[in-house]
């Protein structure tokens, strides 16, 4: 059975943190995610973009693994956006209503600018 | 009416068995001529992996020889219909969960899957569990 996340992460010359998962971000894929966070964030204030556009479908545990990501961030006086989620995954933000709480952009480009 | 797609599985292994439950929508789209953004079935999609995965991580009976979920999927042209049948512990207690707070990092499986379907049944016949999954189209 073939891994349903694989996550690449890299730095921009701002030193913001561009988390890109791609596959499935599910109870399944959810640890390679929170794995690839707790990395990003362990020193310093982590300003973090999680770039979904490689995400095909979230459900609510891979929600579960952005909460977490945006708690740790915080508690670390860090910040966190979120780039380029499809239909599917906005409408589970919709869903749950944390659209409100998740300010999402439409490009990474976007989600960088005054970062 | 006469459904237009069927779909049957035997799911055992989480990973495998959340991928057998995407494929089978994907079957479902090809075969009905729906785009992979026609919402309803959308919607249905992202219930039934969350049920199927409730399923699969706390529905079946530790230690048992038979932790098999049976799994079907039917379609006609207005309505999506799953069903789970496995032996284990009863869910029943899991179906009133309300949406949690936005900060909750876990629990929203059932109340998302209750929000989009039009129906979610669940019966219990002796130790097995049943899941009725209904989204009109």
């Amino acid at each position: 059975m073939a891994m349903t996340l694989d996550v690449q992460s890299r730095q921009t010359d701002k030193g913001v943190t561009v988390i890109a998962p791609s596959g499935r971000l599910d109870v399944t894929g959810a640890p390679t995610l929170k794995d690839a966070i707790s990395e990003a964030v362990k020193d310093g204030q982590p300003r973090l973009v999680i770039d979904m556009e490689g995400v095909s479908f979230v459900d609510s545990t891979g929600l579960g693994s952005v909460i977490a990501a945006l708690k740790l961030v915080r508690s670390s006086k860090g910040d966190l956006r979120l780039a380029a989620p499809n239909q599917q995954v906005r409408v589970v933000l919709e869903l749950t209503t944390l659209d409100r709480v998740f300010a999402y952009y439409a490009t990474v480009e976007d989600a960088l600018t005054d970062f | 009416m006469s459904p237009l797609f069927e779909f049957q599985a035997t799911l055992s292994r989480l990973d495998d068995g959340l991928e057998t439950l995407h494929a089978s929508v994907q079957q479902l789209r090809e075969r009905t001529g729906r785009p992979v953004d026609d919402r309803n079935l959308m919607l249905f999609e992202i219930a039934l992996a969350e049920i199927g995965a409730n399923v699969l991580m706390y529905g079946r009976k530790p230690n048992s020889s038979d932790r098999t979920v049976e799994y079907k999927l039917r379609a006609d042209s207005e309505t999506a219909s799953a069903f789970f049948t496995h032996r284990g512990p009863p869910l029943h207690n899991q179906l009133k969960r309300a949406m949690p707070a936005p900060t909750s990092e876990t629990g929203r499986g059932l109340a998302i899957a209750r929000k989009v379907l039009d129906e979610l049944g669940y019966e219990r016949d002796g130790e097995v569990n049943i899941w009725r999954l209904v989204k009109r189209l």
